[in-house]
Formats: structure tokens, sequence, C-alpha cells
């Protein structure tokens, strides 16, 4: 492998790792504030990403536009979920039957999107599409920094509502000690659906991003669950910052390996890396001490 | 030495004779050979059912409706022995079908094996496969394992996919017919039998683990798995045997329809919405009765089915088949026998079930019979 | 005082994220006695417990019972040596009968046996002699979870004898039970020392640790601070200090 093509894989592995980022936060919320491993978080994705392509054929605006859109809904679809669906399930059995519930949520989507909109491949077709930016001799297609740009620029606020808001305290103090946060009364089951609420939006901005750049078809939520799955048990479940470690990690890994070995043989490493971590450190490679419990 | 406080039996406890429980009793003795007659009646009616089944069919699709039913039977019992004795819900199990059907008709078409003794080795090979994944799916619990497993199965969708001169990869893997003489409807007539007996097979194994001292573990397991092992339950070990002989069973169906089927495509027999389908029709009948899966296999498989000869292939069985799951798992985790029972008590003779009785009330019952059963 | 046929722990240390539950804890307990572990909330007595009976891996230390190192075994082992135990809030199958719940604890290892029926005659006749011995026979046939917090902690310790263990750890057998029940709970464990088991209870019901236990280990910062009979470690100063702060 010739030195640029490492760089430019290496950079492309960075901006695909952003993305997975992103993805795998929304995730490590769900599971943080519900201990709730979302099946379906990235059939949403795949959701918005239609939404976005189909707001685009319709207006013939920029997709991005669509987040305007997207971001709420996906913020009230999360919060209603967690409401009406979640707190339906018992106690003693949620984490198993949440996972059924979201896995069947995930069957309802993809099926939606093949009913609304056959299962045809669909790709947004933009002016800059096309065009490349020089980068220290690397070739970057435009349409992939702007995904990075936006999933970066997502997970920055992200970081900074959960370090600094009121309500971002009340979060992390929901996903370290249920009860201890309801006995110094943050009413966790409101903070619960808000983290929901705030874990699907990423889905809508993730998925925003992927439509930019991506071929769009209604089983492809299938190829993100694994290698988004796989980032959080390795990077421990209900820790943000592992999960962002990780997905960087295994996206540069991923990107880097497609060179020599093409696209599918690289995602194995999503799944080599899974069985890795449950071999050698079931609880997870960076902080995290929940996964073994769950 | 695990078993040292095995080997020196303790002497018995001194203490009172135990009280006879309502077990022992007359009028419960009774109300136990009425409700065994019924079920050996309802046993023979279903087995008739069934069996007959091939000769009712009106014509070869409907019969190869019954087959691929018949199939999904086989898989959802196949689930049950991980996910009704332990409560581990794996949702990649389809990846011991695919592996079951593909190690059946590679065996066949590279080593010349004959179709049935392909057929077992094919079950070895599942469970030599299963036996590092179960260690490494095992070391975490609840939804950690169901990533896993469905890591398992998508791992297996890449790597078939990927590897074109092992698989075939999309193009498909001709599996040879075991009866090349056979008609078509004859081929799937015999292979209905094939599979029922396959069904029951398991459905005797089933049973046995159910009542044995291994099955109760394996429901301490499901219940509180700490509290299992501290009591001295090998969990681990336990665990283990059941996903081996659930993987094992679920391949066997697996090769079995490879060998009816004669055709693999990677995105059938790894598909997710295979393992969704074992779920779903296990769950819907019950997961902790013996024909809970068989039942909700004939509830789904048959709706499926009909649904595809009606309609053909659209997106809506994966809607309708996401409703159902959601609304199962909402509604009635415990499958539809416990409602139905609980239904039959309410209407029934006897007054209340003993789920609903208090301690008093129970005690009071059973001083009363024991009375009554000294008076006789 | 140091008996090599008894529960010991050397050196045992516990961290969760940098606190030190137990902090190199070394523990010798009396062979065939009472033994209580006290210690005020926090001070690292649960996690103590759930390192001895291998819930959690100690970080390091040892574990040894009648000579064998049982450091870092998972929980059956532990139980299959011979030591049982309940749980802090007690813990039962709740969606079994009282009977099932008692055949669980029936210990094989052989094929054949375990994949025999599990109501074997002569375990159900064992189970019901300690159901009769706890008080609670006449609920044999109620789901263990429809049973008062009382009686299901009266099962828990039934299910822990099913195992006939010579040690049995009980974590706070008295907590949330009423003063009656207390009593027999008492009379039990007393019985039970007096055929020949060595009790280790984790107890914060002071009045029950005093007139039961014949030997009294004290816990603060994970590590013991004072031990020896009731009596004496009523008064003494450290155990004082260690509870009210003084």
């Amino acid at each position: 492998m010739s030195g640029s093509l490492l760089f430019q894989s290496l950079v492309l592995g960075v901006l695909l790792g952003g993305l997975y980022a992103l993805l795998a936060a929304g995730l490590t919320l769900y599971f943080g504030v519900m201990r709730v491993v979302m099946i379906a978080h990235s059939a949403f994705l795949i959701l918005a990403a239609y939404l976005a392509w189909w707001f685009n054929e319709r207006t013939g605006l920029d997709p991005l536009l669509s987040l305007v859109v997207t971001v709420p809904l996906f913020f009230l679809v999360g919060v209603g979920m967690q409401r009406l669906l979640i707190t339906r399930l018992r106690p003693a059995t949620l984490t198993m039957m949440s996972v059924l519930l979201t896995f069947a949520i995930a069957l309802f989507i993809e099926g939606m999107i093949g009913f609304v909109w056959s299962g045809t491949q669909r790709r947004v077709q933009l002016p800059y599409s096309g065009s490349n930016i020089e980068f220290f001799g690397a070739n970057i297609a435009v349409v992939k920094l702007v995904a990075f740009v936006l999933a970066a620029a997502s997970l920055g606020a992200l970081y900074v509502l959960l370090k600094k808001s009121r309500f971002g305290q009340a979060l992390r103090a929901t996903i370290q000690h249920r009860e201890a946060a309801q006995l110094v009364g943050i009413r966790t089951d409101r903070v619960a659906a808000l983290g929901f609420g705030l874990g699907l939006a990423t889905a809508a901005v993730g998925g925003t991003a992927l439509a930019l750049d991506a071929t769009i078809y209604p089983s492809l939520h299938w190829h993100w669950v694994g290698p988004l799955m796989a980032i959080i048990v390795v990077g421990g479940l209900g820790s943000i910052p592992g999960t962002a470690i990780a997905a960087m990690v295994l996206g540069i890994g991923q990107s880097l390996l497609q060179v020599e070995l093409g696209t599918t043989w690289a995602q194995t490493l999503f799944y080599v890396a899974l069985f890795a971590t449950l071999m050698l450190r079931p609880q997870g490679f960076f902080g995290g001490r929940l996964a073994q419990r769950f | 030495m695990p078993n040292a406080s095995d080997t020196e039996r303790p002497p018995p406890s001194p203490t009172r004779t135990a009280a006879p429980g309502p077990r022992d009793v007359k009028g419960t003795r009774q109300a136990l050979t009425v409700a065994r007659a019924v079920k050996l009646v309802a046993f023979v009616a279903g087995a008739v059912l069934i069996l007959s089944f091939p000769n009712m069919a009106p014509n070869p699709y409907i019969l190869s409706a019954g087959v691929v039913v018949a199939s999904y039977a086989c898989t959802a019992t196949a689930w049950n022995f991980m996910g009704g004795f332990t409560g581990y819900i794996s949702l990649g199990h389809a990846a011991f079908f695919g592996l079951g059907a593909y190690a059946t008709g590679l065996l066949i078409r590279d080593l010349s094996w004959p179709p049935f003794v392909a057929w077992l080795g094919a079950g070895a090979v599942v469970v030599l496969i299963t036996i590092p994944v179960g260690i490494a799916a095992l070391r975490v619990r609840g939804a950690s394992f169901v990533i896993v497993s469905i890591a398992f199965v998508l791992i297996l969708l890449l790597v078939s996919q990927a590897w074109k001169d092992f698989t075939g990869g999309s193009n498909g893997l001709v599996v040879p017919r075991p009866f090349p003489d056979l008609l078509r409807p004859e081929h799937h007539r015999v292979f209905f039998y094939l599979f029922v007996a396959l069904l029951a097979v398991m459905l005797l194994v089933w049973w046995v683990i159910d009542r044995s001292r291994f099955g109760a573990g394996l429901k301490a397991v499901r219940e509180d798995e700490d509290k299992a092992q501290a009591l001295g339950v090998p969990t681990r070990d336990y665990k283990l045997v059941a996903y081996l002989v659930s993987a094992l069973f679920t391949g066997l169906s697996g090769g079995m329809y490879a060998l009816w089927f004669g055709d693999l495509d990677p995105i059938f027999q790894f598909s997710i919405l295979l393992g969704a389908y074992m779920v779903l029709m296990a769950l819907l009948g019950g997961v902790r009765h013996l024909y809970g899966p068989l039942l909700g296999a004939l509830i789904v498989g048959g709706a499926l089915e009909y649904f595809k000869l009606e309609y053909g292939d659209t997106q809506l069985h994966l809607v309708a088949t996401a409703v159902l799951l959601g609304v199962v798992v909402l509604f009635t985790p415990n499958g539809i026998i416990p409602a139905a029972t609980d239904l039959v008590k309410r209407f029934g003779p006897q007054d209340s079930s003993i789920r609903e009785m208090t301690a008093a009330e129970l005690l009071e019952r059973n001083e009363n019979e024991a009375r009554r059963a000294a008076d006789e | 005082m140091s008996d090599p046929d008894g529960l010991a722990t050397e050196g045992l240390t516990k961290s969760f994220g940098g606190v030190r539950a137990v902090d190199g804890a070394t523990v010798t307990f009396h062979q065939g006695r009472i033994n209580a572990l006290i210690g005020p909330n926090g001070s690292g007595k649960t996690t103590f417990f759930n390192c001895v009976t291998g819930m959690i891996r100690p970080d390091s230390g040892t574990v040894t019972y009648r000579g064998r190192d049982l450091t870092g075994r998972p929980p059956h082992r532990i139980a299959r040596a011979g030591i049982g135990r309940s749980f802090q809030l007690c813990r039962v199958f709740p969606r079994m009968t009282v009977l099932e719940n008692m055949l669980v604890a029936v210990r094989r290892t052989r094929l054949r046996e375990l994949l025999v029926g599990a109501r074997q005659a002569e375990d159900i006749a064992k189970a019901r002699g300690l159901l009769v011995r706890v008080g609670i026979d006449h609920l044999e046939n109620v789901e263990a979870g429809n049973l008062s917090y009382g009686q299901q902690k009266l099962l828990e310790l039934a299910g822990v004898l099913m195992g006939d263990p010579e040690t049995i750890m009980l974590d706070e057998p008295a907590g949330g039970v009423n003063p009656a029940l207390i009593g027999r709970i008492g009379t039990l464990i007393r019985e039970l020392n007096a055929e020949g088991r060595t009790f280790l209870v984790v107890e914060h019901n002071m009045d029950l640790v005093m007139s039961l236990s014949h030997h009294v280990v004290v816990f603060d910062r994970g590590r013991p601070i004072a031990e020896g009979p009731p009596a004496v470690v009523r008064e003494d100063p450290r155990v004082l200090e260690a509870y009210l702060g003084v």
C-alpha cells in the first residue's frame, strides 16, 4: 500500500469514524437512561436518509435542509416511543423485551420504507456530488467531508449539552445511578424520555449525512446494526467517550482494511473485535462496567 | 473436586414426617386424571391431524406450504431449547439454520457423502462451530447476548456472500435431491413426514429436559442466574449445553430444508428475518410450554404462507411480522397458551388458579382435603 | 486464633472505579461458630461477602476454606465446596413453586442423574423435611413470588440448606422482617449451629448480633478494625468511633 493511499484511507476512516461515533452516542444514550439496546436505531438512520432523499426529490433543495424537519420530528418520536412503548414493559425483563420490541420497530420501518418507496436503490444527486477536495495529497469527496462536519458538530453539541446544561447533568446522573438521581429530586422518567429523544435525533442527523454519500435501500440498516452494536460493546455499554474511541478506532480500521480486502471482508473487522472483546474483556475496553450484567 | 458434597450423603434431617401435600390427596388426583385424559385426547387428535395433512392437502402448493410450516415448527421448537429454558433470547438462530443447510449441501457436493449422512455430519459441524461461539456469547448476559447473536448471523451472511468459490455466493448452491426419482408432490409428502419426525424427536427431548434436574437448573437460570449459581448450579455449562442442543436441532432443521428445497442463497439462509420468525413463533405460543413454539409456528407460519400464496412477496409481510411481534412483546410476553389456560381456569369448574390463592386459603384447603381424605 | 479448617481471607482487595470497597481485608472466621460481620453502611461488608462467594472477582488477595484456595472461583464451585449463601434482598425464583425452588438446589453431576426427573422421591422428602423445619411446608405448591417477604426469607434459607453446606453465609437475615420472625430466624440459626454448621452473618440488627454470635468482626472502610466476642467488641473504642464518628 503506497503512502498516499494509506493516508487517504486514514482520512476516510476518520470521516467514517465520526459518523459511527455520533450514531453510537445515540445508542449509548438509550442504554444509559433505560438499559435498552435499541436495534431500531439504524432503521431510523435509514428512514432519515430516505426522508432526506425524498425531500430533495420533491423540492430540489439541498437534503441537508431536511434536518430542520427530521431532527425535531425524530426527537418527538423518540420521546413518544419511550413514553408509550418502552415504559409498558415489565422492569424485570425490560432489557430482553426491549431488544425484541425495538427489533420489531426496525422490521416495521424497513417494511414501510419498502412499501412506500419500493425496494429500488436510491441516491441523492447533488451539484457537488462528484467534487473532491485535495487534502495533503489525499482526495476527499466533499460530501464525505460535509457528512463528517455535520456529525462532528452534532457530537460536539451533544457533548456540550451533557456537560454544561442542567438537563445534561440530570441525564448523566440518571445514567450513573437511577435511584440516587431520583433521591435528589431528578424526574428520571422525564429525563429518560428526553434522552431517548436525543438519541433518536442523532439518527436523524446521521441519516441525513449518510444520504449525501450513499446508495440507500430498505434493508441497508442491517449493515449498520452489526458495526454499531460491535462498537458499543467494544466501547463498554453505557460509556459515551468509550464508544467514541471505539468508533474511531474501528472506523479507521475498516477503512484501512477495505483497501486490501474489499468492503465485505473489511466489515468482518467489527465482528472480530466484538468476539475478541467478549473473550478478553467482556466489560468493554473503554470504561463502562455495565455490560456483563445486561 | 466439585462433587465432594455429592458423594457424602448427609444423614436425613431429624424432622417430623412431612405433611401430605395436596398432590397426594384423592380429589386432586381425580382432577389430574381428567386433565391427563383431556391432554391425551388432544395429543392424539393433534397428531392425527398433522399426520393426515398431506392426504388432505388439495394441491402441491398447499402441500409445500405445509412443509414450510413444518420446518418453521422445527426451528421454533429448536430455538426454544435456549430461549424457553434459559430465557436467553437469540435473534440470530438463523445462523445455525444456514450453517446446517450449507454444511449439508457442501458435504454432498464436495465430499459426495450420501444425503442423510451429510445431514447428520452437518449437525456435527454446527455443534463444533457453536462451541467457541457459545463460550464467547455466554460470557455476557441479557442484551449483550442478543447483540452477539445478531452479530453472528450477520457475520455469516457476509462471509457466505463474499466467499463465492465455496458457497456459490448469491448465485446459490444447488443441493442434489436425495430422492431423484420422486415426483414433486411425492417429494413434498416425504419431506413433510421427515420434518414431522424431526419435530417429534425434538419434542421428546424437550419433554425429557423439561422434567429433569438439568431442566430445573436451566429454568433457575431463567428466573435468577446469580441465585442459581449460588445454589451450586454450574450455570455456564448448563447454558452452553442448552445452546448446543438448540443449535444442533436448528442446524438439522436447516439441513433438512436444504435437502428438500435444493437451492440455497445466503440472503435466505442467513436471514435475520428467519431468526425473528423463530422468536415470534415461540413467544406467541409460549416459551415455557412444550407445544408453544409448534402452536406459534402453525399460526404465524400458516399466516405467512397464506399471504404469500394470496398476495405474493410484498414488503407487508415484514410489517405484519413486526406488528405481531410488537403486540406479543407488549401484551402477551408469556404467550397464548398460558393466556388461554388462565381463561379456561377462570370459566372452568375449578374456582381459581393456584396463583391467585393466598397462602392461608391454600392451607385451609389442604387441611380440609386432608380431613376429607381421612374420613373416607 | 487462626483456624486452618475455617474460612479465611488474606489481603482481599476490590476497587470500583478508584474506590476501594474492600481494602486488604485479612479475616479468619471461627469454624463451628456463629460469626457476625458488622460495620457502618458502605464499609464494604457486602462487597467482601460477594468476593468470598465468588459473585465478584477480587482484584487481589486470597480466599481459603478448609485449606483450599477458592479465590476467584465461580459461585457454583464455592457453593459446592460447602459454603451456602443468602442474598441481601432475599432472592427466590418467583415463578417457581416453593418445592421447585428447593429442588433446584439438588446437586448432581452425572449425566444420567441430571436427565432423570426432577421430582425424585428422595429429594422431595428431603425438601419437605427442610420446609417443615423452617415452617412453610404448607406452602409447597405456591409460587414463591406470592409468598410474603418473611416466608421468602425462610424459603431462601431452606433452599440453602438443601445443599447441606457446612458453612452458611447470610446477608442481613433479619433485614425487613417482623420481630416475631427475627426471633424464629435466630432460633433456627442457633439450632443449625448446634448441629455443627458454621455461620457467617452480615447484620445490622445489633440486638440479634449480640445475642446470637460467638465472634464479631467489625468492618470499616473495607477492612476489619476489631474483632472478638460480642461483649468485648461492643466496648471497643474503635468500633464506637466507626459507628458514631466520635
